[in-house]
């Protein structure tokens, strides 16, 4: 497994711009935390880490006129990537093969606060409603670096959703799906969460105090940090310095609690091991652990009993830093990597401030005084998010001495490059197979069934709901008093597909959502706003977080493996795939839940609709058809594709390649496909069709009939949003589609968009290709099996 | 008092969503958390909100809950000590 490295970092938060003023801050043992003056909010009564920067000054440090229309969340990620890449001396001509993941959480919504009137009442600034989204931020960031990025994605994990983009770029790279990936993640501070988190009272109204006995909350804070990570060979080839070494990394759920860690932390406690056993240390080799360490009752008594477990009487110096810069949610994991780095780097432990006294039970005292001249090696930073999303890295000084004067001596460098142009060229794709062995799904379709393949509903107006299947039969009524209707769906399909694959439990769920339980954000949104912040339901919040829906399948199976949520606008389904798919190819996990799950609400197909995702009219089969307007017809869809590395005559098919793109041209797409295919021995002529998300909107199928003609023009195109709508998981239809087409060896004609497919003749190989806004494109290779 | 824990239940129904149950159905006397209704962390914090909505009652910490929400005829109580309105 080729050894990944640290080369960039770049951070803002409360403790200002940069890796240098972070560390003096750092050092120093001095709080950001204070009264917050920029966001305008009635509990300015509450402390947080607020970036002392406005917008504007944002703006100005990145270079944007400040007429530009964004929001905050976006301008932290950009100020905190334009560091890193600067620091890890990445340029377009440095590499074609990067990844940006960034985790977000409340995407645009300090914005949507603010408009949400106008969005539902008038037409001034609709600009705002497309930015809304996680995904829109991440977005926003890749367009600045045209060329830069190959692909994109967005984690949505709470706090732990930064982590979680350190590892999946992790196993990107040592997977072969990227040489280089720029991880990490951004939020801001907003109304709608600090009055969420109020709603739960977990915020202190003093500055916090991790691991205190009287420890009373959190305080929120915001920032972004990106970390810059490779392979050694890549620095090393690249000539840029290795900051360090990212040795491990665990991601595992608590499958407990919407929003408390179990008693005796076993999520925090799985997390933490399975990040020792990936770097191959040892409990005697941790340094320092950067806690995770909110401040709140529960987080710090739970994480410190997990810790005990692992520890035992060899405590590492523990410390959490939430108190200088606050708890950033989203970007905690990518700004405590940055911290822990800096640490191991300057050989210094920060203080964990405001520490007195022990919580009853722990039998550890955090370091309470910075700590200068230590030897750390190896530290290790833990990120756990709602829902028990809970994640650990490990950072290690770089192994091979004198990496930097090795640098500056270039005979040495250029022998160096040439060794490794090789050894770069062994990461390839694993063909470790991988099968769908089955699938259920909740849509405008007969509910739990395939009935849609030989009697299809015809949908055909304007916005359809799905059709709900009994759920008394999968939740009982007192666990299901709380869910919105995507919980329920959710559920039933995630019971259903392991009872139809025959499978117990799974190491991996991992959920796309590009809106999560839209109801309840509006609702807790609409709740903020007539009630002037008072009075506020957690529920409402804690549904809000796009995590809880593969968090609760989670907790209903009470599968503690890797849970992880992706809400990439249209491409989050397919997020979510390239994610099981890298860690099937490595073996880590064998069998994994794939899900797409979304939802629509009155209220938001109207917003939608203003910005041209919906017609406005007919939506029958021959209007989109003609595709010569805007929009498609919505439908809310739900789907759980169970994934297994056994092959088996019961699979649907095989997945044999996929790859995800940023705005490619027809060259990039071309040459892609080329090599997915020569990659199996299959050419362009062995497709049985090609599998398109034409949905009726005249550019989305103007960049899919583009694509036809350009790289498969005799293959039968299926379509399949006729029959299942459009909304940001779609996408998992069409890889259902595909499977089912293999599974039954035929295509029925109310599938086919174009083309005529040879009946009786086998259908082996089937292409499912997605776009979304001609941004993001994916590619995936099925076979019968 | 009596009447009061009568529209305490029915609150008690309509905010925690507990579908299917009738205001009979709850005893004023049984626990709310654990083994009576079985109620959990977030019920409070929503029981909190309804305090605090519909009686202009405040808590500062999520805690004080306990005492209070250990029956409905022990929320009525207190109800009636502190209501503001």
């Amino acid at each position: 497994m080729p050894k990944i490295v640290v080369t960039g970092l770049g951070i803002v938060s409360a403790l200002g711009v940069g890796k240098e003023v972070t560390l003096q801050h750092l050092r120093a043992g001095k709080t950001a935390v204070g009264k917050l003056h920029i966001l305008q909010t009635k509990h300015d009564e509450l402390p947080a880490g607020e970036v002392p920067l406005t917008d504007e000054e944002l703006k100005q440090v990145i270079g944007l006129p400040v007429t530009e229309v964004t929001n905050r969340t976006t301008l932290l990620a950009r100020v905190a990537l334009k560091e890193a890449l600067a620091d890890a001396r990445i340029t377009p001509s440095v590499c074609d093969n990067i990844a940006l993941i960034s985790g977000n959480t409340v995407g645009g919504m300090e914005k949507s606060e603010l408009y949400y009137r106008d969005f539902l009442n008038n037409d001034s600034r609709n600009e705002y409603i497309s930015m809304h989204d996680c995904g829109a931020c991440t977005e926003m960031v890749a367009q600045e670096y045209p060329g830069q990025f190959k692909l994109t994605s967005t984690i949505s994990t709470a706090c732990s959703s930064a982590a979680n983009a350190v590892i999946l770029g992790a196993n990107l790279i040592k997977d072969g799906m990227a040489e280089i990936a720029v991880v990490g993640g951004t939020e801001c501070l907003s109304k709608f969460h600090l009055n969420g988190f109020n709603s739960l009272m977990i915020l202190d109204n003093e500055p916090c105090k991790p691991f205190d006995a009287q420890r009373n909350g959190l305080n929120l804070g915001e920032g972004a940090a990106y970390l810059v990570i490779e392979t050694e060979e890549s620095a090393l080839r690249r000539n840029v310095p290795i900051l360090c070494e990212l040795s491990g990394y665990g991601n595992s759920c608590d499958a407990f609690h919407q929003t408390a860690t179990s008693p005796n932390g076993e999520g925090p406690y799985l997390a933490m091991c399975k990040a020792l056993k990936n770097s191959g240390l040892t409990i005697n080799d941790i340094d320092y652990i950067n806690a995770h360490g909110t401040g709140t009752p529960n987080n710090d008594e739970c994480e410190g009993i997990a810790m005990m477990r692992i520890f035992g009487d060899k405590m590492p110096p523990i410390s959490s830093t939430k108190a200088y810069t606050g708890h950033t949610t989203s970007a905690a994991g990518s700004v405590e990597s940055v911290i822990s780095i800096l640490a191991l780097r300057h050989q210094f432990i920060p203080a964990n401030l405001h520490y007195q006294s022990a919580i009853e039970g722990h039998t550890f005292k955090p370091v309470t005084e910075v700590m200068e001249n230590v030897s750390l090696k190896h530290v290790l930073t833990n990120s756990f998010g709602f829902g028990g999303n809970d994640s650990s890295c490990i950072f290690s000084a770089y192994r091979e001495q004198g990496t930097e004067d090795r640098i500056q001596n270039s005979e040495f460098k250029i022998q160096k490059a040439e060794e490794t142009a090789h050894s770069s060229q062994l990461i390839a794709h694993s063909s470790r197979p991988t099968y769908i062995r089955a699938a259920s799904q909740i849509s405008l379709q007969a509910p739990l069934s395939e009935q849609w393949f030989d009697a299809p509903v015809i949908p055909g107006t304007l916005n359809c709901d799905s059709q709900e299947a009994d759920y008394a039969q999968f939740i009982n009524p007192m666990a299901a008093r709380r869910m919105g209707k995507l919980f329920k769906r959710a559920i039933a399909t995630a019971v259903d597909v392991l009872r139809k694959g025959n499978c117990e439990q799974v190491d991996a769920i991992v959920t796309g959502t590009g809106l999560g339980c839209i109801e309840h954000t509006e609702k807790f949104l609409h709740a903020m706003l007539e009630n002037d912040e008072e009075c506020l339901p957690p529920t409402h919040f804690m549904q809000s977080t796009h995590n809880t829906i593969s968090s609760q399948m989670a907790l209903h199976l009470k599968c503690h493996g890797y849970n992880c949520t992706y809400s990439h606008r249209g491409t989050s389904f397919d997020s979510s795939l390239l994610d099981v798919l890298s860690q099937m190819h490595l073996g880590d996990i064998h069998t994994a839940m794939v899900c797409g799950h979304e939802e629509m609400t009155p209220n938001y197909f109207k917003l939608l609709g203003k910005i041209g995702y919906w017609k406005q009219d007919n939506c029958d089969e021959a209007t989109l058809r003609r595709h010569d307007s805007k929009g498609s017809f919505s439908g809310s869809c739900s789907l759980n594709l169970l994934l297994t590395d056994t092959a088996s005559a019961d699979n649907l098919c095989a997945i044999r390649a996929m790859e995800m793109l940023y705005q490619p041209d027809n060259e990039q797409l071309k040459r892609c496909l080329q090599q997915m295919l020569q990659g199996q021995n299959l050419t362009i002529d062995d497709l049985s069709a090609v599998v398109m998300g034409l949905s009726g909107d005249e550019n989305n199928d103007e960049v899919y009939l583009n694509f036809a003609q350009q790289q498969c023009a005799n293959t039968p195109i299926v379509w399949y949003k006729h029959l299942f709508g459009e909304s940001y998981c779609a996408s998992a239809f069409g890889v259902y589609t595909g499977a089912v087409i293999l599974k039954k060896q035929r295509i029925p004609n109310h599938l086919i968009y174009k083309g005529v497919t040879n009946e009786g003749s086998p259908v082996k190989h089937v292409l499912v290709y997605n776009h979304f806004q001609n941004k993001d494109h994916s590619l995936i290779l099925l076979s019968s099996c | 008092m009596e009447e009061l824990i009568y529209k305490l239940k029915e609150e008690i129904i309509d905010v925690l969503n507990l579908e299917g149950m009738k205001p009979e159905d709850i005893d004023e006397n049984a626990p709310l958390f654990g083994e009576g209704l079985g109620l959990d962390s977030i019920d409070a914090l929503e029981l909190i909100v309804l305090l605090e909505k519909n009686y202009g009652i405040k808590l500062k910490n999520a805690n004080e809950g306990k005492e209070i929400f250990k029956s409905v005829r022990v929320m009525a109580d207190y109800i009636n000590e502190h209501k503001t309105k």
